[in-house]
Formats: structure tokens, sequence, C-alpha cells
């Protein structure tokens, strides 16, 4: 989530936050902040085809580097900053006119494919003395051969997006229509890499609808090394607290269900440009709300693991999993609740 | 099975309860190949050349006699009584896994991470006869050997890889080591003398060992390697 996306005190109290728990933050398009490397221990620079803000400073002063292919929310789409959202601050970091919208293009303006994407990886590397690791971020649709390919490519890190991934602002026909869910491509990613031998050694992020710790649970049985969230982030931020409640009425929706984000006019404070609504957000108790989140978050999930018998959260696996649902059996990979039944296992489909 | 082996030696077979002992002078694995060829229902549950697993059910007293051990001869003894938690109560779900050449290894627990392991040695050829989380133990401690390591180092590497509880017993052709989880909520205790080292779940198991009032009695310490070599 870029800043631009997010208010700079946003940007800040989730650096502030995760750096608290001992995790990172990710810059997000629109380059990166004084406030966000001040505030974060360990800061993830995204590398997106808009190239808004990217300059070689900033990439040496990242902790890794994520090349952005895809996100969840719209595989193959591009952005859009609405123009209320590019203030003179958000404009000049991305050498764009304030108050125009502002649409980042769909692909990377200089590769096209993962040869070339091996080129751009060492160039990467190159610029930052080999020092740092690279991520690949690509958007659930034909994740095993995407992830084969970010590996061929280079990746030390494949991020996963699935299409349960926030809005990215973009039109209700992608967030709707297009890419696969988390859990069909969590299994896909993993056999791409162990069919590699690569899996644990490159490793894999999962993303796209994690909130609770049985959702982090699930994604580490099903073999993800990590997991990464958004939307849930921002609602532990504070976004959609019902003491707003009154001015979500009056933006037409309720607290607990708003998600015009584009606009700029979050109640919260956290999704705007807006001077005096980002004044709401004190970024040092925001990160404090985003540090307790996360140790919930890990608790819960830890507590699966030990109710499984595992002593570390890493060692659960796919055994461990049943499925509630025909549907969610198919796409997991694990058998129906009950059942030795794997619907579709063997008939080879990526 | 004479015909299939090297020179068509005499192959002597003795038939003791479920457990058929085969012992030709050829190799080992030609050995373990030709019982697999002419006996293909057949699980082969140990193999070496220094080395002889039973396994079957029944009375422990009653199956000592089938096989009788009061007339075995040897430098090292194992034995084993099981209490099936997940597996079938059948001759091939007994201890010990004997996967590698005069190897034994017992287990009293439970893996709760054996299915990622088993999946990881599979990948690299390994062949697996069941379901059981012990056997994986075996596989991995025998691939270890295969590599090089000692027994200490591969109970060490195993207790690094393995979650879950264990007290474990392996032997090779060299001797055996213990080791157990962080926790050791499974029991074991070792008597040591000049002449010999005892190791079992309970002392009552020790008690009638020749010495056993001026061995050194002790129970191992959590995930602490304890290796014996003759």
């Amino acid at each position: 989530m870029s800043f631009g996306a997010l208010s700079a005190q946003a940007k800040e109290a989730l650096g502030r936050g995760a750096s608290e728990v001992g995790t990172s933050t990710t810059t997000g398009d629109g380059g990166m902040t004084p406030e966000e490397r001040g505030q974060s221990r360990l800061l993830v620079y995204q590398y997106l085809p808009s190239r808004y803000g990217m300059n070689p400073t900033d990439l040496r002063a990242a902790d890794a580097i994520e090349v952005v292919l895809g996100q969840g929310a719209k595989p193959g789409g591009g952005g859009m900053l609405l123009g209320q959202k590019i203030s003179d601050r958000v404009a000049a970091m991305r050498t764009l006119p304030a108050g125009i919208d502002q649409r980042s293009a769909s692909r990377h303006p200089d590769w096209t494919g993962p040869d070339d994407l091996a080129i751009k990886i060492l160039e990467l590397r190159e610029i930052t003395d080999w020092e740092k690791p690279v991520y690949v971020k690509i958007g659930a649709s034909r994740t095993y051969y995407d992830v084969k390919l970010a590996v061929a490519a280079g990746a030390d890190v494949v991020v996963v997006d699935g299409m349960q991934g926030g809005t990215a602002a973009t039109q209700d026909v992608f967030i709707e229509h297009v890419g696969i869910p988390t859990l069909a491509a969590v299994p896909q990613a993993v056999r791409a890499l162990q069919e590699l031998g690569l899996h644990r050694k490159v490793q894999l992020v999962v993303s796209g609808g994690i909130r609770t710790g049985a959702d982090v649970a699930k994604a580490m049985a099903l073999g993800a090394d990590a997991v990464a969230i958004g939307t849930a982030a921002l609602v532990a931020l504070g976004d959609n607290d019902p003491r707003h409640s009154a001015e979500y009425r009056a933006l037409g929706s309720e607290a607990g269900f708003y998600d015009d984000y584009q606009d700029g006019r979050d109640p919260a404070g956290i999704t705007t440009q807006d001077p005096e609504l980002a004044a709401r957000l004190d970024p040092v108790e925001g990160g404090r709300h985003i540090a307790n989140y996360l140790r919930v978050l890990t608790m819960e999930a830890q507590t699966i693991a030990r109710a499984c018998g595992k002593a570390h959260l890493r060692h659960l696996e796919p055994e461990d999993l049943v499925a509630l649902t025909v549907e969610a059996a198919a796409m997991a990979r694990v058998p129906l609740a009950g059942t030795d039944w794997v619907p579709g296992a063997g008939s080879g489909r990526a | 099975m004479r015909a299939v082996l090297p020179g068509a030696p005499e192959v002597l077979v003795t038939v003791a309860g479920d457990t058929t002992l085969l012992a030709a002078p050829v190799g080992v694995d030609d050995l373990a190949a030709a019982v697999r060829a002419a006996a293909p229902g057949a699980l082969v549950v140990g193999s070496g050349t220094d080395l002889t697993v039973y396994k079957g059910t029944g009375d422990a007293r009653t199956l000592a006699r089938t096989y009788d051990l009061a007339a075995a001869a040897g430098w090292q003894g194992l034995a084993h009584t099981r209490m099936a938690t997940e597996s079938a109560v059948d001759a091939e779900g007994c201890h010990p896994f004997s996967v590698g050449p005069d190897q034994c290894l017992v287990h009293n627990g439970s893996f709760a991470n054996h299915a990622t392991i088993r999946r990881e040695l599979r990948r690299e050829g390994v062949v697996f006869d069941s379901d059981n989380d012990s056997e994986v133990g075996a596989r991995f401690v025998a691939a270890r050997l295969a590599e090089g390591d000692d027994l200490h180092k591969a109970l060490r590497l195993l207790c690094e890889r393995f979650d879950g509880f264990y007290t474990l017993l392996v032997t090779s052709g060299d001797g055996f080591a213990v080791v157990r989880d962080a926790i050791a909520c499974k029991p074991a205790i070792v008597a040591e003398t000049g002449a010999w080292v005892a190791m079992a779940s309970e002392f009552r198991a020790l008690a009638g060992l020749p010495g056993i009032d001026r061995a050194r009695i002790f129970e191992p310490e959590p995930e602490t390697v304890y290796a014996w070599t003759r």
C-alpha cells in the first residue's frame, strides 16, 4: 500500500508496529518516505512498472527489493490514483501534476518475460552491491508456472497474492472476476517449488485475505514460509471504527463496510491525503495497535500449531488440514473432512 | 531363491513364527533383492551381516521361546514391545525399524512433523515401507549414516529436524545410541558397567542383569545424544 493510497502518518504507523514485533513493511507504489524508512526496521522497497520515486539511493536504503508483477486484486491490471489523493507531496514524489488522476502501467516498460526479468534482477543486484534479497510478487492466476518462472529469473523470495487481496483501487470487474483464490494458489506455488527442489530455500510469502491466526496457520501448513497482510492492518489501525459511524453514514456507508478508499475521504485518516483527516491518526498510537494485532495474529497461529502437537508454527504440514467443503478440498488439495477424498487430485491440472 | 543368487549358494532358511530368517554367503543387497523377487508379498524387516530381526504378535515370553532367544549369542541385543497407537497390530508394524545395514531403531513417542520429512526423503529417492512415523526416523538416521555421519551426529541432526515426543534407541554395526526429545516425557534409564551397557524404559527390565548393583545408573538428559561403540 503506497504513500499516496495511504497517508504519511499511516505509513509511519505501519512501520512502527511492524518494527515493534520484528517484521517488515513494504513501500508500495509511489516511492519511499522518510517517515516510513525512519520507523521501519526492515523495509521492503517495491519496484513497480510506474517507477514512481524510483532512484538508486532509495534502493540501497531498502532492506529488500520486491519486483511487482501483479497484485491479487488485479493480476494483469495497472493502477489508478484519483486526483483528489494527488497532493503536492504525492505529486512531487511521483513527478506528476497535483490533482490530476494518475494511471500506472500494467506492465514493466523495459522487460516482457522471465528472460528479461533475469537481466533486470541482475541490474538491481548490481545497484545494491548484491546485498539485498530480491522478491518477485505475482498476482495469483497461473501460479504454478509463474512461480517457476520467477525462480528461473532469479527470485530469492516469491510473493503470491491471492484474489482476496484488498481492492487495489481497481474496477469491480477486476476485483470480482480476475485471479484465483489464495487457497488455490498456495498448493500450486508449493508444488512448483518442490519440483524445483527449492521449497524452503526460495521463500514463499502468501498474501490475500489473511486476517486471523487461523488464516496464517492454514497458509503455513500448506507450505508458505510467511504471510503478508494489507487490509487487516488498516482495520487494526482503526479503519472502519464505529466511532466514525456518523461520518461513514454521511459518505453513504457504515462503519465495518466502508471501502471507498480511492476517494481519499477516509474518516479514520488512513487512506487519505487530506491534511485534516490525516492528522486524526497518531502514528505512535497506530503503531501500538498494529503491534498488538500482529502479536494476537501470531499467538492465534501458534495456538493452532500447539494443538496439532507442533513445537513450532513452521512444523504445520498439509496432513494437519482437512477441508469443510468440496470446493475447499479441491483447491487446497487436502481431503474433505471425515474422508480420504481429495477432489481433482491427479487431474494434473496446474 | 538359490538359482537367482550369484554362485547358487546354499541358503539357510529358519522359520520362527511370522518371521523367516534367510542366510547365505552372498552380499546383503543381493540376498534382499532375491528375497523380494521370490516373495513379492513379504516385507524384508531387516538385513545385515551381523544382525537378526524377529517380528511377531503375541505374549513376549512365548515369542522369546519361538525365537529361541535363550540360545542366541552376540554382542548386542534389542527387544521392544509395542502398544500400537496409529497403525495395525501386526508383525509388519512392530519395532525395530531396520532399514539400513545392521541398523535398528526403536521409538517410544510420536513424531509431529513426519509427513514433511517423509516427503523430503522421498524426493531424495528414499523408499518407505509404511506410513509409520517411526519409520521416518529410521530412514532419516539410515540416510545420515549412509552419508558418512556417525550415530552421534545422525541423532543430533534428528533432534534438530524432528518435532514431537521421542525416546529413541538406535543400534548399528558399531554400537548403539540413545536420544530423547526436549521434554523427555517418555521414560529411559541407562545402566553402565565396565563389562556392559544397557538401556530400558523402566528399571525393572534391568534389575536382573549381572552386576546391576555395581552399575552406574542414570536417566538420559533431554536432547543429549549418548553413544557407545564396541
